[in-house]
């Protein structure tokens, strides 16, 4: 008995075993209807349902195609048996070599199969249903990455961090699989830290990643660098090649250590910030070089509003194609002084005073603008008058004029 | 409606004409730009002198009005001059005169005493009566008996001139006489041009009016063809309370006549008009205060004007018999001739004196 139920024992595992074979290597892959016309596409194989017309002899036409790399399509029918049984199930095996795929229809109508999709001995990389059948099916082939390498800056000074993302983007019409990535570190600058990071191992036709590496170097030497470029290595899983694809090379030039450079502060003052019409405002424009550097090749503009006229301002200030103008050959180092600018309101409404200031701190030109903040001009005194329509002018200037006309020459009746 | 012509000769004209002038605008200062000239007649005007200064001072007269004798700066109260110049530029001014159209009567003012005016008057008005046939009458402005002896002895001449020139009357006016009117000698000049104009417009009104009782330009000539040929006017005016005899009585009165004369004693027609509301205008007062002076003197014009509102105003026109003041003032010029010929024989000395001092002409001092 004790043998007997060794034995059972052991069929069972084997039947287990050669069930869970089984399993593994004939997946149902599909269990849905196929449409007139349309078709399953497992990798480069494509299941169409060409003609669902039957009765009699006539059953639906069900065919198998291989896609090719150039776009064409082969009928596989030579690698196809074909069989129907009492139920009018019928049943197709593709078999080539290892990879075989079986087809059992479930029901059919005029207008549509429904089957189930078995295959064997195939890796599934890419299965999709697809309209059209065939003719609209997508080669399924190798992967193609397009690596970009970017930095947040292109001028730095020794010492200066930059950071340097990659981006990839599969435009090759297979999958990318364990893709993986070399930074490409330059001489002259030292690996930080990483900041984010994705190891994807596999990139999808069309796909893309806009962050897939990003972290940060060091400036270690001055000079103009094309950075290395990072590479990207990846493989099909329907071809056996592997691949690998170079980002672009982003050029930085690295200065010399920092100098000390000399700052303009720059603060616009008002007098008021409420006038009337007709009346005058005085800003007040302090410059302060708080640094040990001079500022050279100064030039404060002062932009009139254009509802403003200058009025006067410092001596300082030159009038250059009828507008004021600051210049100064240079503001040495601790320097700090105020111009003075007088306008005159013409119109009724909010305004600011900007001014623009250009300099050089001993490097570079640098170019600031401040505003005064808004100051507010109201109806003037008289403005009221200038509400009333002509006429109530005219009538009197014509009366007086009239009176005045009269007066002169009764007078010069009696004038000898 | 009369054409009637005026006349200002000399500065003393001038103004009176000016002054006639204004109170025809209304009497304002600033009348002449806001009003016209409410003469009752077709009143011409015109300024004639041979001082520029004296034309251009006239405020209420046109400048086209206003005729200046060129080349000259006034005549210095030298009749002879100014005759002479009359002479050189009658032509002128009666051509002046001629353009104005017709008239019926002229009144030629000027001053006896003066340059211009008293010379230029008399033979103005010899021209005029040669030429037209129009009535011209003169009024004439005696002087301040003591402004000087040569412009007493310009008025002695000038008044005899005057009547041998055919003029139809003269109306005078005596400066001396109306000083009375007090203030300074501006204010006093003034007083006197409007007194003067004041009766001239009077008189127009008179002339020309339609009156309750009737006083027209043929009373005028009767009353002034009368007498020795002087005139003079007289005017009064009373108020709410003053009875229309009395005022009658001051217009015959020294205070109301241009002239110092007693008019009962000397007066030979007179014209009595009579203006204002009609109840002021009581006939019996009239009557018997006209019926006294004409027992006195003979025929008296009178005319009454009605003027709603208006008090009683009286202008008095006498013609004089004789007149002691115009002895008086011959017997001063005679005095002023005398003294005048005097003084030309002191020249005579002044003369020998220079003759004396001409002995050492051409010589030098030796030292």
């Amino acid at each position: 008995m004790k043998s007997n139920r060794i034995i059972i024992h052991t069929l069972l595992f084997l039947f287990f075993v050669i069930l869970s074979i089984g399993i593994t290597s004939a997946d149902i892959i599909y269990s849905e209807r196929i449409d007139k016309s349309d078709g399953y596409q497992i990798n480069n194989y494509v299941i169409q349902v060409t003609n669902t017309l039957y009765g009699g002899e006539v059953d639906p036409t069900i065919e198998i195609f291989q896609l090719e790399s150039d776009g064409s399509y082969t009928n596989l029918k030579d690698y196809v048996t074909r069989t129907k049984d009492m139920d009018n199930t019928i049943y197709l095996l593709f078999s080539r070599g290892s990879e075989k795929i079986s087809i059992e229809t479930l029901n059919y109508t005029t207008s549509y199969v429904i089957m189930d999709i078995t295959t064997t001995g195939i890796t599934i990389e890419y299965e999709t249903a697809v309209d059209g059948g065939v003719s609209n099916a997508n080669y399924i082939g190798e992967p193609s990455l397009t690596l970009t390498k970017e930095v947040d800056k292109t001028n730095v000074k020794i010492g200066d961090i930059i950071r340097v993302t990659i981006k990839a983007k599969n435009d090759g019409n297979g999958i990318a699989k364990r893709i993986s990535i070399d930074p490409g570190i330059t001489p002259g600058f030292t690996f930080k830290s990483n900041i984010y990071t994705t190891y994807p191992t596999e990139l999808s036709i069309g796909g893309s990643f806009t962050q897939m590496f990003i972290y940060e170097i060091q400036a270690a030497s001055n000079g103009t660098f094309s950075l290395n470029p990072a590479t990207a290595t990846y493989s099909s899983s329907v071809f056996d090649d592997d691949y690998s694809s170079p980002s672009n090379s982003p050029t930085v030039t690295v200065a010399s250590e920092a100098v000390e450079t000399s700052v303009i502060d720059l603060e616009v003052t008002a007098d008021k910030t409420k006038l009337k019409r007709g009346e005058e405002i005085t800003f007040t424009i302090h410059v302060q070089n708080p640094k040990d550097v001079p500022a050279s090749t100064i030039r404060i503009d002062p932009i009139i509003p254009g509802n403003m006229t200058y009025v006067s301002g410092s001596e300082d200030i030159d009038i250059i194609s009828e507008k004021p103008v600051i210049q100064e050959s240079v503001y040495g180092a601790r320097y700090e002084k105020d111009y003075t600018i007088t306008l005159q309101a013409d119109e009724i409404g909010s305004n600011e005073l900007i001014v623009k200031l250009t300099y050089n701190n001993g490097v570079d030109e640098i170019r600031e603008e401040v505003s005064s903040g808004m100051f507010y001009v109201e109806e003037g005194e008289y403005d009221y008058l200038a509400e009333y329509p002509l006429y109530i002018y005219v009538a009197p200037v014509l009366i007086i004029v009239a009176i005045a006309g009269w007066l002169y020459w009764r007078r010069s009746q009696f004038r000898m | 409606m009369l054409n009637v012509l005026i006349i200002g000769v000399g500065q003393c004209g001038n103004r009176i004409l000016d002054s006639i002038n204004k109170e025809a605008f209304g009497g304002g200062k600033f009348s002449k730009y806001y009003s016209r000239q409410k003469f009752p007649s077709r009143v011409e005007t015109i300024a004639i002198n041979t001082a520029i200064n004296d034309l251009k001072e006239m405020r209420y007269t046109k400048a086209k009005d206003r005729i200046h004798i060129p080349n000259l700066h006034g005549l210095g109260a030298n009749r002879i001059v100014g005759k002479q110049c009359f002479n050189e530029n009658k032509d002128m001014i009666i051509r002046n005169i001629s353009e104005r159209g017709d008239f019926d009567v002229a009144f030629v003012i000027s001053s006896s005493s003066g340059g211009t005016g008293s010379s230029f008057s008399p033979p103005l008005i010899q021209e005029l009566k040669n030429r037209y046939d129009f009535p011209v009458y003169s009024i004439m402005v005696l002087p301040f008996r003591e402004e000087g002896t040569i412009y007493l002895q310009n008025s002695a001449f000038c008044l005899k001139e005057m009547r041998e020139s055919e003029t139809d009357g003269i109306i005078l006016a005596d400066n001396q006489f109306l000083k009375n009117v007090g203030g300074d000698i501006q204010t006093a000049y003034d007083g006197i041009n409007k007194m003067v104009a004041e009766r001239v417009l009077f008189l127009l009104e008179a002339l020309d009016s339609e009156m309750m009782m009737v006083t027209d330009l043929g009373d005028f000539k009767t009353v002034m063809s009368g007498g020795a040929g002087f005139a003079t006017i007289g005017f009064a005016k009373g108020d709410n309370n003053t009875a229309i005899k009395t005022v009658i009585h001051d217009s015959l009165s020294p205070s109301g006549l241009l002239f110092s004369s007693d008019v009962y004693e000397e007066g030979s027609r007179a014209m009595i008009i009579l203006r204002g509301d009609r109840k002021y205008l009581n006939i019996d007062d009239i009557s018997s205060e006209i019926d006294k002076l004409s027992s006195h003197i003979g025929h008296v014009f009178k005319g009454v004007i009605i003027r709603n509102g208006e008090t009683p105003k009286v202008l008095s026109v006498l013609t004089l018999e004789t007149t002691a003041e115009l002895d008086d003032l011959y017997t001063l010029a005679v005095e002023a001739i005398h003294m005048e010929k005097e003084k030309r024989g002191r020249m005579a000395i002044r003369k020998e004196a220079d003759a004396t001092f001409s002995k050492i002409d051409g010589l030098e001092p030796e030292y």
